[in-house]
């Protein structure tokens, strides 16, 4: 059974791993800031959230670095490093994996949707139970592959 | 008016349906893209009535992540199920990898248990005991 003290530690861990650090931080510091060996670390971070710490902290870049493609004025380049990656061409072939689409074509589909400068457009970041309004589909302008 | 729906916020749809489905045996009722990443995703239960849906919400509002990662922070589960026999779902939900906080215990009324939903909630499972 975990604890609850586990658990907190493995929340305060998942924080950790959406930072991105002056220096490279290891899953095994990570784990030894959660106060768990890293082998356990992992198996318990699986079971809890669904990925393990690498898995997680990969999709937290990207979801950061879909923020800053919105928002920001950082160029692609910029984006890259701000999140975490030091190779341009990684962080590139990773985003167009996972998202769908190379990070310069994705801000260019999603900067017309952004109306209020700063503010995340409605259309990335849904209500609750507003989806079922736009069943069967008002496709946006994401969406137009 | 009628309750028929109810609604999780989860981290990852994709992530959700299979928990939501392959390990908690729900069965998909609803899965409609509704345009960018987002689709309209709901189950029901085998075991209830098939009119009554969950709907699996993305919590990409930076106000329900917080909410959830607070209330898991704080041990509180987001619902609660209800099992005829919490002992033996306890048992298959185990051996399928579900990390429980709470194992089957007698609260009065009820026999509850809490696990985790691997999508950033704790979901709270409960049988009422015989009077």
């Amino acid at each position: 059974m975990l604890s609850h003290r586990t658990l907190v530690r493995l929340c305060r861990a998942r924080d950790l791993l959406r930072e991105v650090p002056e220096g490279p931080l290891s899953i095994r510091a990570v784990a030894a800031e959660a106060e768990l060996s890293p082998y356990h670390f992992i198996r318990q971070f699986r079971a809890v959230f669904g990925e393990t710490p690498h898995q997680f902290r990969i999709q937290a870049r990207l979801d950061r670095a879909r923020h800053l493609l919105t928002l920001s004025s950082y160029s692609v380049t910029d984006v890259c490093m701000e999140v975490g990656f030091s190779s341009l061409g990684s962080f590139s072939d990773l985003f167009a994996r996972r998202i769908g689409t190379p990070p310069s074509e994705y801000r260019r589909r999603v900067r017309p949707l952004v109306q209020v400068p700063g503010r995340m457009p409605a259309e990335l970041i849904p209500d609750c139970l507003s989806l079922m309004c736009r069943v069967p589909g008002r496709p946006f302008a994401i969406s137009e592959k | 008016m009628r309750i028929k729906l109810n609604s999780i916020m989860v981290d990852s749809q994709d992530k959700a349906l299979k928990f939501y489905t392959d390990v908690l045996g729900f069965v998909t009722k609803h899965d409609i893209p509704v345009g960018g990443e987002f689709r309209w995703i709901t189950v029901v239960s085998p075991e209830g009535r098939e009119d009554l849906e969950l709907s699996l919400e993305p919590n990409a509002n930076p106000a329900g992540k917080a909410f959830q990662e607070a209330l898991l922070k704080q041990g509180i589960p987001a619902t609660a199920f209800e099992s005829s026999d919490i002992q033996k779902e306890f048992e298959r939900l185990r051996a399928k990898g579900v990390v429980f906080t709470r194992e089957p215990t007698n609260a009065g009324p009820v026999t509850l248990a809490i696990f985790a939903d691997t999508c950033g909630n704790l979901i709270q499972m409960y049988q009422p005991n015989a009077r």
